[in-house]
Formats: structure tokens, sequence, C-alpha cells
């Protein structure tokens, strides 16, 4: 296993206000991703594993400590460059796929492409590579009603993959599959940090899930538990 | 909480949309009554007490052929006329504007009272006008407008005729339908025109209501065949005639009326019952606790009618406020001396906003009815 | 700036259901303020479109228009024979001394009566307005009571065909020909010989002169003429400055139509800003996954923006087009004011109007759409993926 952390996050705390009240969700948590890591985040609800998730994917800011992506700090990122580190940086599978209804499967990967400065055929290149990798070549100009559930979610992860991150985020990708559909997709992922050499994170709470990460670290009310 | 509680919580939960359907009902009624009133305006000439007994005698030709005044006598001998005057439209520019917005008219100032009874002002400036060939009676309206007192010059630049007439404010009347129009003698024009021997119009008085038929029918005889045929008709008969002119203005409000309701109805129906479709699933929650289909269809109804209600509130009721308030022969430079929100105006906006209501809830309660309790909670998950 | 047009566009399209009715009703907003304005341009264009860029007319000092205005026969003999005047081979000057009378006709509708201008034009008069052609019939002769009407008229008023008699006044006159005149304000006219018409209406005086001016100096001359000579309290005009003045019947109907217009798109607006709400509402996933795949706020609120935009465009165009096929060229009639007789002319729905009127949507939809545009690139990214 490679050495070099990519993701390395210091005293992480994030503190949500509800109201009157403070919750914590994340309690200064510390931690290091090794490049090419299937690292799996499980936990309770409540237990912070997303919110540590969106944290490293650059979607939430923590209240306070570090999270270093590849030496840059992204909490000091403002709203803006964020939105252009995450484009080039981090791919994201959801739970509920969030495949965009109006648009095929190939417009739905092209989507973050149009973000860069790349030609219509290099993307043309880029997205049918990527649809291959799922082995949804076939599927293109499916629209995504027109899919099954785990076809989403593959056409999501070749969504993730277009644009080459190093980072792949999964929040409960299996969570609206039939295990059969699973397995495929999980199978995906570990793929891609197997031969791939990419970094996938993915909150889950089937151990299942679990098992087909490389480590697996356990929140429970904000805090690393047998870390 | 009571049932209409729960609707009136209902309707606001989501304050945004409601407020939006609620101003563009309101818009789209204040607009369709402002047309209705407009329209009013058009067809309906304000009736004033005399003028059911007035005649309007005219060219046969038109309106602009003038009238010899020879006629005079034998109009005064047909049976049934109590009184008449002349009445020659000037049409002249007040001191240099280029549009003036009330009509002068040249007319014989003795006969003011008896042929337009309710025009009222004290009696010594009346004796002052009848006594001063070249000073006028101005309208109230027209009076205020231009801040003119007694006394004051009153300049008239001819346009239909080629003379200006330098008058002077000698009386200031109101009580008529029409408080703008000026009135001078029609002796001062003639004798700046050297005397041509012509009126503009007629204008004569039956004895009573009875004998404004045959007033009419033996003026028309007296001058039939001879060459100048003249019109004779109740005033009334005569603005409308004026009105009818305008035939196509009407057409072209009426129709402008039917689409804004049209479109009216469409828009604001489509609003609400997006806004009554987003909580099928409450709906259906309420289906499942044992609320019966009409009932259900009762809440869809009360709350898209209270929203149009509200509208209706804000949009006629606006109007009304604003025409009721505005001084609209100002503001329409004297294109409509008032305009008047009519109970009738009110009521066809009520009805619209009724009909909006009923409309708007149907394709929710088709839902509604359709709906079952299981693919309603599922509806949105 | 525009990478997601793709995904908006196809937003719009698919999701028609929920932007029709607005759509619809942005369509006819559009399509009244283009059809009204369109009346105005009609009225407009066929002022403008009137007149012989050669010819002078000449009235009274202070008619606003030839039917308020007096030129004596002197005073018609004094200018016709001024060297400003063309001459005819004959040597005969070009002038045309015209008379004006307003009668009152029966519509062919039988929906009442209107005004219509009869004009008494000298033989001299045809000449000068060559865009008066026969087109059935033929023209009346000197001496006979004998008018020809134009084809617009003739299509409105009871009687106006070729053989029909009507009775004004005591005067009897005779259809003997039809004209077209090129959709100029002479379409709203009949014609009979000037002299006759003097004799049958009791008219000492002509109402107005056109003359034909010799040179480019003519109209300096003329007015150098008139103010001279203390006789002629006239004015000048080239006619087809005369006619482009004519446009205080178009006013107020443009007046109608922008306030008609302006309170319409209110109500437009709300129901815009709602639907774009919703689409928003609903859409909020969509709008977090975006933002997710590194989409910017401003692309978001620039995309809504672009939604908004298309959607009212459609309105507009669509309200164009229904204004277009159900009413272009279509010809009808009002009251105008300058002259107290009914005018002809068409709604002339023109390319600029067409423009006017979409971008006009498209405004109302850029302004419905801001607020719904703002709070969808305000939509905090985690919450709105949470939605359902």
């Amino acid at each position: 296993m490679p050495s070099t952390p990519i993701v390395r996050i210091r005293e992480l705390t994030r503190v949500f206000r509800q109201g009157e009240i403070n919750v914590t969700a994340l309690d200064r948590i510390s931690l290091d991703i090794a490049e090419g890591e299937f690292l799996t985040l499980m936990g309770p609800s409540g237990s912070g594993k997303s919110t540590l998730l969106h944290i490293i994917a650059g979607i939430d800011r923590p209240t306070s400590g570090d999270c270093i992506v590849q030496e840059h700090n992204i909490a000091a990122l403002d709203e803006s460059a964020l939105a252009d580190w995450r484009n080039q940086n981090v791919g994201f599978v959801f739970q509920t796929f969030n495949l965009i209804p109006v648009l095929t499967a190939y417009e739905n990967v092209e989507l973050p492409l149009l973000l860069t400065r790349l030609g219509a055929r290099e993307r043309r290149r880029l997205v049918s590579a990527a649809l291959e990798m799922v082995g949804l070549a076939d599927r293109a100009k499916h629209l995504p009603k027109q899919l099954s559930g785990g076809q989403e979610q593959r056409v999501a992860i070749a969504r993730a993959l277009v644009t080459d991150p190093k980072l792949v985020v999964a929040d409960e990708p299996t969570g609206n599959l039939d295990s059969h559909s699973a397995a495929d997709v999980l199978e995906i992922l570990r793929t891609l940090s197997r031969e791939a050499g990419k970094t996938v994170i993915m909150v889950t709470h089937d151990p299942k899930a679990a098992a087909y990460g490389s480590r697996s670290i356990h929140l429970e009310k904000g805090e690393l538990v047998g870390a | 909480m009571t049932v209409s509680g729960f609707i009136i919580k209902n309707a606001f939960r989501n304050k945004r949309r409601a407020a939006l359907c609620v101003l563009s009902v309101a818009v789209s009624l204040f607009l369709l009554v402002s047309l209705l009133v407009v329209l009013n305006e058009f067809t309906n000439p304000p009736e004033d007490v005399g003028a059911s007994l007035r005649i309007a005698v005219r060219s046969k030709v038109s309106l602009a052929t003038p009238l010899p005044l020879r006629q005079r006598a034998q109009i005064l001998k047909v049976p049934g006329v109590e009184a008449l005057t002349a009445l020659t439209f000037f049409g002249g520019l007040y001191r240099g504007e280029e549009n003036t917005y009330f009509a002068q008219f040249g007319m014989e100032p003795e006969q003011l009272e008896k042929v337009f009874g309710e025009a009222r002002m004290p009696r010594e400036q009346l004796e002052a006008w009848i006594a001063n060939r070249t000073s006028c009676i101005v309208g109230a309206d027209t009076a205020k407008r231009y801040d003119v007192k007694l006394g004051d010059k009153f300049p008239l630049v001819g346009q239909i005729y080629p003379v200006d007439l330098d008058l002077t404010v000698a009386g200031i009347y109101k009580g008529t339908t029409d408080d703008r129009n000026v009135f001078f003698h029609q002796k001062y024009l003639d004798e700046l025109l050297g005397d041509p021997g012509t009126v503009g119009m007629w204008w004569v008085k039956a004895r009573s209501a009875e004998d404004v038929p045959a007033v009419i029918d033996g003026i028309n005889a007296a001058f039939a065949n001879t060459s100048a045929e003249v019109l004779a008709e109740t005033e009334r008969a005569f603005q409308m005639s004026f009105i009818s002119m305008w035939a196509n203005i009407k057409v072209l409000i009426s129709s402008i009326c039917t689409v804004v309701v049209f479109a009216l109805v469409l828009v604001s129906a489509s609003t609400m019952s997006m806004a009554i479709r987003e909580r099928l699933r409450e709906l259906s929650i309420l289906k499942a606790i044992g609320f019966r289909r009409h009932e259900l269809f009762a809440f869809i109804l009360a709350e898209s009618f209270g929203l149009s209600a509200v509208g209706f509130l804000l949009g006629a009721g606006g109007a009304w406020l604003l025409y009721g308030s505005i001084d609209a022969a100002t503001l329409t430079a004297g294109l409509f001396p008032s305009l008047e929100v009519t109970p009738r105006i009110l009521g066809t906006a009520a009805l619209v906003a009724a009909v909006l209501g009923i409309v708007s809830s149907l394709a929710p309660a088709l839902a509604v009815a359709r709906l079952s309790v299981v693919e309603g909670l599922k509806t949105l998950d | 700036m525009f990478h997601l047009f793709k995904y908006h566009y196809r937003s719009v399209i698919i999701r028609w259901r929920s932007t029709i009715a607005t759509v619809l009703g942005l369509a006819l907003v559009i399509a009244v303020f283009v059809l009204i304005q369109s009346l105005a341009v009609g009225i407009e264009k066929s002022s403008g479109n009137t007149g012989d860029p050669r010819n002078l007319l000449v009235t009274r000092q202070g008619a606003l228009a030839e039917t308020t205005s007096v030129v004596t026969r002197e005073q018609f003999n004094i200018i016709r024979y001024l060297p400003a005047v063309a001459r005819d081979t004959t040597g005969t000057p070009l002038a045309s001394g015209d008379v004006l009378v307003i009668i009152n006709l029966p519509r062919r509708d039988g929906t009442g009566n209107a005004n219509v201008m009869l004009r008494g034009v000298a033989p001299a008069g045809r000449e000068l307005r060559p865009q008066v052609a026969l087109v059935e019939g033929r023209w009346f002769e000197p001496g006979r009571r004998e008018v020809v009407a134009s084809r617009r008229l003739a299509d409105r008023f009871a009687n106006l065909h070729v053989g029909g008699r009507f009775k004004t006044g005591g005067v009897e006159l005779t259809v003997v020909g039809i004209f077209d005149a090129q959709r100029s304000a002479f379409d709203s006219e009949l014609w009979l010989d000037s002299d006759e018409a003097r004799s049958a209406f009791d008219r000492p005086d002509y109402s107005s002169m056109l003359v034909r001016q010799a040179d480019g100096a003519a109209l300096a001359q003329i007015q150098k003429t008139l103010e001279a000579d203390r006789r002629l309290k006239m004015k000048v005009v080239r006619e087809v400055d005369y006619y482009k003045e004519q446009t205080r019947t178009s006013r107020p109907i443009k007046w109608l139509g922008n306030g008609l217009a302006i309170v319409m798109s209110i109500g437009a607006l709300f129901a815009a800003m709602n639907t774009l709400y919703a689409s928003v509402g609903a859409r909020t996933r969509e709008i977090g996954t975006l933002r997710v795949l590194g989409f910017r706020r401003r692309s978001i609120l620039l995309g809504f923006l672009l939604e908004g935009a298309l959607i009212s465009g459609f309105g507009g165009a669509l309200g164009c087009a229904i204004a277009y096929f159900g009413w272009n060229g279509y010809s009808t009639g009002t009251l105008g004011w300058e002259t107290f007789t009914e005018v002809v002319f068409d709604f002339q729905i023109t390319p600029a109007l067409v423009a006017q009127g979409i971008l006009f949507a498209v405004v109302v939809g850029l302004i419905g759409s801001l607020l719904p545009a703002l709070r969808a690139a305000r939509l905090p990214v985690i919450a709105s993926l949470k939605s359902v």
C-alpha cells in the first residue's frame, strides 16, 4: 500500500447550530487516508460519518481544524475556488444516484466536463471511456428513468470518474440497490482503488459493503472508535 | 384546531406561493375591472335629469355641416316644443394648448335655464353672462383645472372656425353630467364670422316626455326634402350615435377583456392547482385518517376560493378605491369625465373570481378522486 | 457562462406541463401587446405612406387638419399662379383646390353609421396623387354627381359598390368607380369632382389646396409670399410632412397598448415567478448535484435566468405567431382624431414589432425568474441533496 497520505485531517470539528442548541457532529477528529486506499466509514445515523465525508469532498466546511487534501487546506478555500476544486479533484457518488432526469446517460456523464476547457472531441472520448469502464457504453442515449437502479448508479460512477479525480467519495452508494446491483457497484469501486489508483472513501452502514474496503473506520457521536 | 383553521394554515403554508397566486389574480381582476369601467364609459353616457326631454337636431349630412338660422322659427312651431337654443361646437384651443380637453359651444344664453335646467350657478352670474356678449360661462371642473375666476380672460383659438374668441369668464356652473364645457354667445361667433346665418346644431327641449316622439317626427318632417335636411333624435340617442363611431374601439376593448379573462383563468388556475397538487401527500394522509372524498373536495375548493377571494378583494377593491379617488377627467386628458366602478362591474369580477376558484380546483380535485392512499403517500417520495 | 444550456433547455421542454400555462398566458399578453401596437403601426404606416415628396399642401393657419381648413377662391388663385408652382405641358398650374366634406354613411354590417371623408378634387388633384389608381369602373365626370370610392371603404360601407347610390343631405350620389390608394390615407376617402362638391354641399370655398412644386426652393418661396401678403393667413407644408404629423389617432392606441401590456405583464410576472419557484423547488436536488459536481452559484443563477428567458421567449414567439397568423394584414377602421372620420387601416405586424414583442416577453421572463434563480443559487448544497 502506498504510504503518502492523500488526505490529512487534524483536530477536525464540526458544530451545527439547531436553534438554541449546538450539536457537535465531529469532535476533534484526526485521520490520514493514504493514496489508493478504499476506506469505508461506518457508524449509526447521526454519528458524523456523512459530515466527515462532506468535508473531505469539499461540500461542507469544518468549524475548526484542518482538512488537507493533496497539500491543499480545502477548509481555507472560498466558495468558488472550492467549486472548481471539487470539479477537478473529487468524484461524488450518492445514495440516490442524483442523475439529472432530463439528460441522457451520456450527457449526465459529460456534465462535469462542461466546466473544463476540453473540446467536444476530447469530451466524447472521456465520456465514452467512463461509460465503457462501468459497462454501460450501450446505454449512452438512455434517460435515467429508462435505466435500472444499478445502471443508474453505474452512470453516476462514470460521472464521478470522468474528470479523472484522485478522490472518489460515495455516500451509501448501495443503499437504494438490490444485493446483486450492489455487488456490481462495490466491485467497480474496489477496482477503482486497486487498479486505477483512486482513493475511494465510502460511507455505509452495511457490513457486507464495508467488507469490500481495504480499511474500515467507525464513528460514534462524532468521534473515531477503534481506528 | 378547527377545520377552517386547518384550511387557512394550509393555504398559507407556502406563503410565497399563496402571495403570488393572490397577486396574479388581483392584477388580472384589476385590469378586468379597469377595462370594464372604460367600456362602460364608452357604452353608457351618463344620464342626466333633463336629458330625457332634450332633443338634438343636426344636419343629416353630418355633424360638421351647419344648419341655417331660419330653421329656428320653424322648429318652434312644431307642437310640443318648449324651448330651443342654437348649439355650435367651436372646437378651439385654450391659451397656447395643443390639445384642449373641454368642449366649447356657442349658444343662446337666455335659453340656458329652459334647456339645460340642471346647470346651476348664482343668478347674478347668469345675468352677467347674458348681459355681456363676449363673456362665457365655464364648467366647475374646467374652472378648477385652469384655476380661472370670475372676470378672468378666457381666450380660445379657432380650429374649425377661422376666428379666435376673446372671452371673459362671467360665471362658473356645476350640476350637469359633464361640468367641463364652456358656453359663450352664439351671436359673438356669428359676428366674428360675418353673420354666416348658420348654427352648428339645434338643441330642443320638449314639453313633456310624451311629447318627445312627436316632436322628433315633427322636426324631421319639417325639413324633409329641403336643402338642409335634419336628423332629430333624443339627446341620449345622439350621444349613442357618437359612441357608435367608436364601435371598433368597443370591439377591441371587449375582445381584450375576453383575452384577459382567459389568460387570467389559465395562469391563475394553473398556479393554484400547482399549489394544491403540492400537497397531494397530505391529502392522502387525510384520506388515510378517514376523511371522505367530498370532505377533501371541500378542502380544495375552500382553499382555491379563498385565494381567489383575497385576489378579488385586492384587485377589484383596489380598482374601486383607485377610481373613486382619482380625478379621471384630468388624468385621461378629458376623455372620460369620470371612471365609475359600478356594482355590475364588481359583480362581473366576482363571477370571474368564482369561476377561477372552481376551475383551479378541478385538476387537484380530479387527482384526489383518483388518488389511492398508498399511491399518494408514495408520490413524492 | 451557459454551461448548462442543454440542461435548462431540456428541462423546459420535458417539464412543459408545468410551464405550459405560463407560456400560454404570456403568449396572450404578447399577442394583445403586438396586436394593439400593430394597429398603431398600421395607422402610422398609412399616414407615413401618403403623399408625394414633390407636393405642397396649403391650409389655413391654425387648422390642424384639412377638414377644418378653408382656402378661399381668391387665395387659391393667388397661390396657383405663383412661379413656385409647377405647370403641366399645356401651361396649366398643377394645383388642386380640394373640398373636404364629412358625410355620415351606414356601415355595411348594419352596426350603425360612421363619418366618412368625401374629398372633392380637381382634375390636377388626381395627377398630383399617382398613388391612387382606379381598379374598377371609371373616374367621375365633372358636372355629374358621381363619386369614386376606395376599395377598403367600399368593403366597410353600404352601397359603395359600382352603380350603388346613396343620399346625403339633399344630394344623391352615384358610385361609378373603385380606387386603390396603396394603403395610404386616401384609402379612407370617397372622391368626387371638386367643383361638383362645392355646388352639391353649398361650399363657397375650398378646404385646402395641393400644388406640385416647380423646384426645390418652392416651399421657401411660397412661405415668403404667404408671410408678405396679409390676405394669405395660410401655411404651407410638404404633403408628406402633413400626413406624417397625423399621428394623433395612433397615440392613444399606443398608450392603450403599452398600458395594457404593462398591467397584464405584471400579472404574468407573478405567474412566471410562481412557475419558476415551483420548478426550482421540484429540482432542488438536481441543483445540489450540480453544485457538488463543481458548478458555481453563478452558473446556477444564470441557468435559471436563462430558463425564465426561454419560457418567456417561447411565450412571446407564440404570442407573435397568434397575432401574425390571426390578424396580420386584417383591415379594420377606427375613428380618426384629426378628421373625426373613419380611418381604415391594417394590422401591420412588422418584424420590428415581433422583435419588440419577444424582447418584452423575455424581459418579463428575466424579471420573473430573478428571485427564483437567486433562490436556486443560494440553496445550501447539503440540505438540497437531502431534499425529496
